[in-house]
């Protein structure tokens, strides 16, 4: 007889999108210009754990690999009922492209040990990749489905979910299986006051690159293990509609100059 | 007449800023009043849409020449009536004057009437700042706001719209335009003439620039959801959460049908579903301790006076979600609404007069549907279209809840005015000398009674 599913959720704080300021010469996020909270994806992969553990029991594990200040997003996420936060933190792991993220993050979950479901969401909005989650599931060696809009069915050994890759593919997985999931999955919770304040008082664990030596190369994690680099950054400029009012002959004269500009042009 | 007129005014703000083809106006006609109380609007009527202080004092000018009514029209969002043109004459939109100019440093803005309060959040955003008011429907315009002291759910710990304005730009209904305060903080030069226009209704004058006071962003904030079994439970508690020490920003009071309703029209889903009654509370703070602190205190207060488990959002997203929600609740009643109530009580009476509401509900066996601004005694009762009601039996109800509120030592309306549709109420909150102080200082501004003639008095 299974004693429930242990769950685990990939979480990330972002600086909030709508509001941070982008510095087009150094071509970084200004951090400072926006309050960092967690990533908006990642609440409906929490959300998702959350349902699955109230339909068959079990456990839901929170992990985000981020510098010190992301301790108030775990703890948000005890807030709305997580059971265990745990912050990867350390200079070692700093500057990671999404490979070397994945590869913290899977040394994280074998350190753990035995785990039923991996959930995350199906991008951060700040990086805007999406890949993390996908090869978290490969360096685990195990079955994932990205972009998953529903969940159809679970039991302890299989899950059935809907995945939005522009059509809808309905996929039957084997656990241990990974999932990223989007916002019509399902509308995250919002925590209880009591809950709220009783997280906010916990500790979250605390491990650091040494904690995953066992599991991963040192050397393969953070700056030092990614295999991209940013090399420039580009911002699209934005064209938008512009309305003229004209009047008259003036509007006729106008009309044709900007025809001719237009043929001529070409 | 009426094309001497168009052409005046075509000669002060140029031909394209004068309207008066039928259809063009129509937009310019109502406001946010609810159909069944608002008056029937002229449709003889022009648009002009003056750009500077000077063709607005031009245009009063040539209106008393011709003795023609002028209706100053903001936003549109109001909900008395108060810009709709009763009879024929100009309607002047402010709507091209919006400028602002933030001067961080004495933490002001200079607004041009016609900026809307979306445009004034973002420019006191973009500087840093931040104006702590959200009095209602974001496309008001600043010059309404302040013609109708507008309030709104955040008024709590900065007051209405009166308590940020530090200047006033006004043209006089005789085409004098006047400067009133400014951007100094205290100032006992004779008679305070700015707070007399700020309420008037567009009934002193038209205001055309003003000198609004900012504030800091905050470091920390939440929003609270409260639920309660009873209505009376909810509001109970209100006056507790300010004897506490615990100043939130917002108190607002919800009933869970609406909301619920609200979110299923939005894609949204309510975050509280325990109980009918639900106060919304939102907390906003220097420091993460203090936000801390005050939500600790919160959740005493709940744990000692029978609510249920509260709920908090902390993220942007989710608070922004619950203030969305609420602001929306007027929009989907109002197709079935016949009036929407204001009445103001002292917080602590609360509790009186919405016992009173729920027995009239008894009485009369309906249900009004009940929301509001519960921290400053502010509430929303709505009288809706219910089978087989006469105007007399909307009258009685109605006056049984007025009545209500000025036994508690309350008053008829907190935020949305006298306007057009309560005017013949006035005489039952002021006493004639009152009025008649009032009648005569609406003489002195306006001789000719060419302002928004028709409004505030019955």
């Amino acid at each position: 007889m299974r004693l429930g599913l242990r769950i685990i959720v990939l979480i990330k704080q972002v600086p909030d999108i709508e509001k941070v300021r982008f510095d087009v010469e150094t071509g970084r996020i200004d951090r400072s210009s926006a309050p960092a909270e967690t990533n908006p994806f990642d609440l409906h992969a929490l959300e998702a754990g959350l349902q699955i553990k109230e339909k068959l029991g079990g456990s839901v594990t929170v992990i985000s690999m981020s510098p010190r200040q992301a301790e108030s997003s775990l703890k948000d996420a005890l807030a709305r009922g997580a059971d265990r936060a745990i912050l990867l933190t350390d200079t070692r792991l700093a500057g990671a492209d999404t490979i070397a993220t994945a590869k913290a993050l899977a040394a994280a979950i074998r350190k753990l040990g035995e785990f039923d479901l991996i959930l995350c969401g199906e991008k951060t909005v700040d990086g805007d990749t999406g890949q993390v989650g996908p090869e978290v599931a490969e360096l685990l060696g195990i079955p994932h489905a990205a972009y998953v809009c529903e969940i159809r069915e679970i039991t302890h050994e299989w899950i059935k979910v809907v995945s939005d890759m522009g059509d809808k593919y309905l996929y039957e997985l084997k656990l241990p299986a990974l999932l990223t999931v989007t916002r019509e999955l399902n509308s995250p919770r919002l925590p209880t006051l009591k809950d709220l304040l009783r997280a906010k008082r916990s500790q979250v664990e605390v491990w650091t690159a040494d904690d995953l030596s066992e599991y991963v190369p040192l050397d393969q994690l953070g700056f030092q293990g990614s295999k991209t680099r940013v090399v420039k950054v580009v911002i699209p400029s934005t064209e938008h509609r512009r309305g003229i009012m004209l009047r008259g002959d003036e509007a006729v004269e106008k009309i044709g100059m900007i025809i001719l500009s237009e043929v001529l042009g070409k | 007449m009426r094309e001497k007129i168009v052409r005046e005014l075509e000669s002060i703000v140029g031909a394209e800023w004068v309207v008066s083809a039928e259809e063009a106006v129509e937009g310019y006609l109502y406001d946010e009043t609810p159909i069944p109380v608002r008056p029937e609007a002229s449709s003889d009527v022009i648009v002009v849409k003056p750009g500077s202080a000077e063709e607005v004092s031009r245009i009063l000018v040539l209106a008393n020449k011709h003795g023609v009514p002028v209706f100053p029209r903001g936003g549109g969002t109001g909900l008395a009536g108060a810009c709709i043109p009763t009879v024929s004459g100009i309607i002047l939109s402010l709507e091209r004057m919006n400028k602002i100019i933030v001067d961080v440093d004495n933490l002001m803005a200079e607004a041009e009437a016609g900026a809307t309060l979306r445009d004034l959040i973002d420019a006191a955003d973009k500087a840093g700042l931040s104006f702590p008011l959200h009095p209602g429907d974001e496309g008001a315009q600043i010059g309404g706001l302040i013609a109708c002291n507008a309030g709104g759910a955040r008024a709590i710990k900065t007051g209405v719209m009166r308590s940020c304005i530090k200047g006033l730009e006004l043209v006089l209904p005789t085409g004098e335009i006047i400067r009133l305060g400014g951007k100094v903080l205290k100032n006992n030069v004779g008679y305070d003439l700015m707070h007399l226009v700020i309420g008037s209704e567009g009934t002193l004058g038209i205001i055309t620039r003003a000198w609004i006071r900012l504030q800091p962003r905050s470091a920390a904030s939440a929003t609270i959801v409260i639920p309660f079994e009873r209505r009376e439970d909810a509001l109970k508690i209100v006056p507790e959460i300010f004897r506490r020490g615990i100043i939130p920003l917002a108190v607002e009071y919800v009933e869970r049908v609406l909301v619920e309703r609200v979110g299923s029209n939005l894609g949204l889903k309510w975050p509280c579903t325990s109980a009918e009654y639900q106060l919304i509370v939102i907390l906003s703070e220097n420091s993460e301790d203090a936000l801390l602190g005050a939500l600790e205190s919160l959740l005493e207060l709940c744990n000692s006076s029978g609510a249920l488990e509260p709920v908090v959002a902390e993220t942007r997203k989710e608070q922004d979600e619950i203030l969305r929600i609420r602001s929306e609740i007027y929009s989907i009643l109002k197709p079935d609404m016949v009036d929407i109530l204001d009445v103001s009580v002292p917080p602590a009476s609360l509790i009186d007069l919405i016992r009173t509401v729920n027995e009239l509900e008894i009485r009369y066996r309906v249900y009004m549907p009940v929301y509001g601004h519960a921290g400053d005694g502010n509430l929303h009762i709505h009288l809706m279209k219910w089978d087989g009601w006469t105007k007399e039996k909307y009258d009685e109800l109605r006056d049984a809840i007025y009545a209500k509120a000025i036994e508690l030592g309350g008053t008829i309306t907190g935020e949305h005015g006298i306007g057009f549709i309560r005017r013949k109420y006035l005489e039952r909150v002021l006493d004639r000398r009152t009025i008649e102080l009032m009648r005569a200082i609406k003489r002195i501004f306006d001789p000719n009674n060419i302002i928004n003639p028709d409004k505030v008095f019955p």
